[in-house]
Parts: structure tokens; C-alpha cells; sequence
């Protein structure tokens, strides 16, 4: 799998969350895996259809999503509820959505599925792809991973 | 406090209604979170709910009018956007009831509406405020 797939992600990340959150995410590691295996507890999954078929998971530690969501909302939050997961879902929504537009400069035509939530410990998120590229980031309120699994 | 003048496009009117959209979408959100009965949850959800939006209809109608006013180039586009907002609203009024008042519901409703109430005015309406400064 071609890294440069990977490039409309991580700007699209860095522009969402620099514009919704001022925050500068500190691109560190990347790895390619055959399989997507998170210890971070709160999970976005956003399928995508068309010229790449797969997904891309946004997986954030429970803190570090509590922190987001109180950081948007300016209430203190305390538990992974359906508020948390769902705010942080269509943050997830957002990037992808931004991300498709930079595949297609790519002349990948992509779409997205609304979000999916996975919470727990220690998941095995897509078994069924080929490989899976994961990118770490790091910002003030904590780090997080953004994989992209291609069938 | 949602709002943070980050957030501003630099048009005076359209920021001082962002500051009061969003102050009725955290009073929105904060009885959303609230641990009370749930008969009185109810009413105060649909309260705060109907009180946000209409601010939502009084603000988009404010936001196209001067959007058109500086012949906004993408205002058609800005327009479907905020129709279909105003329809999402709707659309989860009409399932919340369907759904007996379900405590989830709504408060999966309310975090993708923070969040992306925020995207829309932290990004989305940033180009009106850049086209109308450009021309004024
Ligand atoms: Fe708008």
C-alpha cells in the first residue's frame, strides 16, 4: 500500500483539529500492520466505498476523548457516554469528509459512511484488510492514532 | 461556555449571532447531561431544543440575506447545507418522540450536533466573513 493514500488524512487531521480545537497535531511514528489491534479505548470507524474500499479508525484514549469533548463543549466530562463517543464520531465524520476531498485531487473517488463506534479494551478492529498503515499523533491533550485499513 | 472568539469570521453581526446560537446550544446540551426526573427532562429538553432552534432559523435567515447582500459565490451551496440542518432537527424532534424520549438518543443527537455546529462556524462560515471583507 502507497503512503502517499495516506497524506490527505494526516493534513486533514492537522487542519480540523488546528481550525475546531487550535490544536498542532505532532505527527510521530507510522507502521504498517496486518491487522488493526488498539489498546485506546474510544474508536471511530468511518467505511469508505468507491476507488479505495476500507476504513479509516480514529482511536483515542478514553482520556484523551473526554478531554476533546470538554475542550469543545466547555463542560467537564467524566464517562465514555453516548454524548463523548458520538461528538467524537462526527469529528472523526469531519476529517474523513475533508480527507476524501484530497483523495480526489489524488483522482481517487471516495465516499464515507457515517461513523461507527467501538469502545473497550484491547480490540481487534478489521480483520478483513490487506494492511492496515497507522499514523501516531501528538498534541496537548494527549496522543492518539489515525489507521487506514485498505481491503 | 462553548464559544471562543476564535471562532469569529469578522463580521460583526454574524459573530455576535454565533456567541448567542451557541449559548442556547450549551443551555441545550447542559439539560441534555442533567440529572433530573424524567417527565421534567423531557419538557426542558424539548424547551431548550425549540428555543436553539429557533435562533437557528432567525440566524441562518440573517446569514443568507447578507451572504446574497455580497453576492457570496458559494451561497447555494451554504444554503443546501443549512436546509439540511434545519431538516436534521426536525427529524430527530419527530424520532425522539418515536423513540419514547430515549436518554441515548439524544444524547448521541447532541454530540454530533456540538461538534458539528463548531466544524460549521469554526470552518465552513469562515469564507463568508473572507468574501465579505475582501469586497467591502
Ligand atoms: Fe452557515
Amino acid at each position: 500500500m502507497d503512503v502517499k493514500y495516506l497524506n490527505p488524512i494526516i493534513a486533514a487531521t492537522d487542519s480540523v483539529f488546528e481550525t475546531m480545537l487550535s490544536l498542532k497535531p505532532e505527527k510521530g511514528k507510522m507502521s504498517v500492520q496486518e491487522e488493526l489491534i488498539t489498546d485506546k479505548e474510544a474508536n471511530v470507524i468511518i467505511g469508505m466505498t468507491g476507488d479505495i474500499r476500507g476504513s479509516i479508525v480514529y482511536s483515542f484514549s478514553e482520556e484523551m476523548a473526554l478531554k476533546v469533548v470538554a475542550a469543545m463543549s466547555g463542560m467537564e466530562m467524566d464517562t465514555l457516554d453516548k454524548f463523548v463517543t458520538s461528538a467524537m464520531g462526527e469529528l472523526g465524520n469531519i476529517i474523513s469528509g475533508k480527507a476524501t476531498v484530497g483523495l480526489s485531487e489524488q483522482d481517487l473517488e471516495c465516499d464515507i459512511v457515517p461513523p461507527q463506534i467501538v469502545t473497550g479494551k484491547e480490540i481487534n478492529i478489521t480483520s478483513e484488510a490487506d494492511s492496515v498503515l497507522m499514523v501516531n499523533f501528538n498534541t496537548e491533550l494527549g496522543d492518539f492514532d489515525v489507521s487506514f485499513a485498505i481491503k | 461556555m462553548i464559544w471562543k472568539d476564535e471562532y469569529k469570521i469578522g463580521v460583526e453581526l454574524v459573530d455576535s449571532q454565533h456567541e448567542e446560537l451557541f449559548k442556547r446550544l450549551g443551555d441545550f446540551i447542559v439539560t441534555v447531561r442533567s440529572d433530573q426526573d424524567k417527565e421534567e427532562k423531557r419538557k426542558e429538553i424539548e424547551k431548550t431544543l425549540d428555543f436553539m432552534g429557533e435562533y437557528v432559523v432567525t440566524h441562518f435567515n440573517a446569514e443568507e440575506a447578507l451572504q446574497k447582500r455580497y453576492n457570496y459565490p458559494d451561497y447555494e451551496n451554504h444554503h443546501k447545507i443549512h436546509e439540511d440542518f434545519k431538516a436534521e432537527i426536525a427529524e430527530f424532534k419527530k424520532e425522539y418522540k418515536e423513540n419514547d424520549y430515549d436518554e441515548d438518543f439524544v444524547l448521541e443527537f447532541s454530540g454530533r450536533l456540538l461538534t458539528w455546529l463548531i466544524n460549521h462556524v469554526a470552518s465552513t462560515d469562515q469564507d463568508i466573513g473572507e468574501h465579505i471583507n475582501s469586497v467591502k
